[in-house]
């Protein structure tokens, strides 16, 4: 304990640079507008903050999206997101902050004013409208002539496969059919900014991943910025550049999907995006930007990169894919973390098995193996005695 | 047997209630007018079919064809009730539209309101107006005391009080039908107008009204076939100026006591009406089918 102070000026002397390196890289796209401090952003909420009576809705949000971006809003429903598209979007008026768009103040605009267009979640197709009639309603307003307006139909419409429907009206249409024509309608006007507020949730799961990708070739097409809401962290991973994970109002974290994955900034956005363990600890000391977590129990200490501001006695919890453990009926040699544990679950999904592993301290641990060999001499089965080992650059070390 | 006693029930009623009504009706507009009781000529003998037969014919429709009183007075009774339908109209779709647009939990309270002239006798609703419209009635003498006019206003007898009659009495049947399809409209459609660069005047006349036009069809049916025989409103409001069918079926059957010609008034005014009346149903049916 008496070392500790010093342990913690040694973190802080220490540079991130060892960090960085230790980090699983996040997949590089190569399209990073948000880390050139040159690109302005496309649109910019400025302390944007909406009460509903005496709830807040939306708590001081600041968040810039750039030009091209496919940008998620994830969160559980009621976490703010569709209010700050709504926002966006004109329906709601924020109580205090600004939004702009291309650096021109759109806060005070109305609805049919700005340059964006919305897919509704209820689609809202006109109902006594057909497919061109819908798609073409919003390039009428502009007062396009009619020609244009059948032509820019037609490119939409084939864009969307929805040649053969035009003359339909909505309510002679699929969900799936429908869905695309919503989506046709929002980029008819070629808007410079589309947002969609949970635009597959009402198709089924097979239609839905479908749709994802069908949303990402046409975003790519368009070249248009897209927004998405959804509470679907599956489908934000999927379609998007980069994901605002909200709860309660406010941004828990805005990265890259490899980055929320790989590194969440807290329990709750591990918690939200995939399956992860959570072990509580104790730092006992920080070294080289690692730290020596004591989970209690009588277990080996175990070993992890430290977050930026980590201090010894301080309670952390590591956040440990399941697919990161390595689990064998071995102890592994010179491993820096190795628990040894009892299986309890096995669950075989045919590519995969997952396995829940109980430790000697009673906490349960999830592990995922790839089955890679068709025949195994012998699997693991329940009951079995095991050892799990990951390196320590593996898990990330969460203070929240 | 279950299945064809349910379809009965309806049928029985329809044809004890409207179609043997009916039968005699037509069956007095074919017969002559007789100082009898009943006052008219021949009545039903089963012991001679051919004889009574023999002496139905068609004159009094002949008759009402003739005299242009009756044919004026069909159409006037027509353009009253076309014109207090528009007047209805213009009236219940604002009403109608704040009520779909207020708060959910104020609705039901709202549609009451409508409804709540329904308990108190037609009659007395319309004599009550009397009481408003007449030269020393409230309205004048409010407008008076306010200075608004110096002489009080002539409105009772005339056809204006004949529509404000009609309007008032029917504005519940017009607004009950405009709420329903109004109320129906997912606003999100108003959003997606908006969103798609329509203003809210513009996205009334692209959206909301074309989806409410069923109510609005239905609305003015209801409104349109009752008045268009109306005939206490123009006997209480009106003065001798405002014809109406109903009014001058009423005189006729009342006052002259000829029920052969008034019957053949009535089998008229139901040969004219029935064109709306299918009109309707067929509005109805289509609803229907697009609620499926």
């Amino acid at each position: 304990m008496s070392g500790a102070p010093a342990q913690s000026m040694s973190t802080s002397a220490a540079p991130g640079a060892g960090r960085a390196t230790a980090r699983t890289p996040a997949p590089l796209t190569g399209f990073a507008p948000w880390k050139d401090p040159s690109k302005r952003p496309i649109v910019r909420f400025e302390n944007v903050v909406k009460r509903f009576g005496d709830f807040v809705a939306v708590k001081d949000c600041t968040l810039d999206i750039y030009e091209r971006e496919f940008f998620a809003l994830l969160g559980p429903s009621g976490c703010g997101k569709t209010t700050l598209l709504r926002m966006l979007a004109g329906f709601e008026k924020p109580t205090s902050g600004r939004i702009l768009v291309a650096g021109q103040d759109i806060t005070e605009l109305a609805p049919y004013e700005r340059p964006v267009n919305m897919m509704f979640q209820s689609y809202a197709l006109f109902p006594h409208m057909t497919v061109e009639q819908n798609i073409g309603f919003g390039l009428k307003q502009e007062g396009m002539p009619k020609d244009q307006i059948g032509q820019r139909v037609e490119e939409a419409m084939s864009m969307l496969e929805l040649t053969r429907f035009g003359k339909r009206k909505p309510h002679q249409l699929s969900g799936g059919q429908q869905q695309r024509v919503a989506l046709a309608r929002a980029i008819a006007k070629k808007p410079r900014i589309v947002l969609l507020d949970e635009p597959l949730g009402a198709l089924d799961k097979r239609l839905r991943q479908t749709a994802q990708f069908e949303l990402m070739g046409i975003q790519e097409r368009t070249g248009t910025t897209f927004i998405i809401v959804t509470h679907d962290q599956e489908e934000a991973m999927t379609v998007s550049s980069r994901i605002a994970v909200m709860d309660h109002g406010e941004f828990v974290q805005i990265a890259t999907p490899g980055d929320i994955y790989e590194a969440p900034n807290s329990r709750y956005v591990a918690n939200f995006i995939g399956d992860v363990n959570l072990l509580e600890g104790k730092v006992v000391k920080v070294s080289d930007g690692f730290a020596e977590i004591d989970w209690g129990g009588g277990l080996a200490r175990f070993k992890a990169v430290a977050p930026e501001g980590c201090a010894s006695d301080q309670t952390v919890w590591l956040a440990l894919r399941p697919e990161k453990i390595h689990i064998d009926f071995d102890k592994p040699t010179d491993a820096s973390n190795a628990v040894a544990g009892k299986v309890v679950d096995v669950g075989y999904l045919g590519s995969i098995s997952h396995y829940h592993v109980e430790l000697a301290n009673g906490q349960r641990v999830k592990a995922l193996r790839t089955n890679s060999s068709r025949l195994v001499d012998r699997p693991i089965s329940w009951e079995d005695k095991v050892w799990l080992e990951w390196p320590p650059e593996t898990g990330i070390v969460v203070t929240r | 047997m279950r299945r064809w006693l349910l379809i009965a029930v309806p049928y029985l009623w329809l044809v004890v209630f409207f179609l043997v009504p009916f039968f005699i009706v037509f069956k007095i507009s074919l017969s002559d007018i007789a100082t009898a009781i009943p006052p008219y000529t021949p009545t039903f003998d089963i012991t001679d079919i051919g004889g009574f037969l023999s002496q139905l014919d068609f004159e009094n429709y002949a008759f009402i064809a003739q005299d242009s009183l009756y044919v004026n007075a069909y159409f006037s009774a027509l353009k009253i009730a076309a014109i207090s339908t528009l007047i209805t109209l213009l009236v219940a779709y604002p009403i109608a539209y704040g009520m779909a647009r207020a708060p959910k939990e104020w609705q039901p309270t709202l549609v009451m309101l409508v409804i709540l002239p329904f308990w108190t006798s037609f009659l007395i609703r319309v004599y009550a107006w009397i009481g408003i419209l007449k030269k020393e009635g409230l309205l004048n003498m409010f407008l008076m005391n306010l200075g608004v006019i110096s002489e009080p206003l002539t409105i009772m007898n005339t056809s204006t009080a004949v529509y404000i009659g009609i309007v008032y009495s029917y504005l519940p049947f017009m607004i009950l039908p405009l709420y329903a399809s109004l109320e129906k409209i997912n606003p999100a459609l108003l959003e997606a107008a908006a969103d798609l660069g329509s203003p809210p005047w513009k996205a009334f006349w692209q959206v909301t009204f074309p989806l409410s036009l069923p109510g609005v069809l239905a609305g003015c049916f209801l409104v349109f076939i009752p008045a268009t025989g109306e005939f206490v409103i123009p006997d209480l409001l009106g003065g001798s100026e405002t014809l109406m069918i109903g009014k001058t079926l009423w005189g006729e059957f009342f006052a002259n006591r000829d029920w052969p010609v008034s019957s053949a008034v009535a089998v008229v005014l139901l040969l004219v009406l029935v064109v709306p009346i299918v009109l309707f149903q067929r509005n109805q049916e289509k609803q229907r089918e697009a609620a499926r």
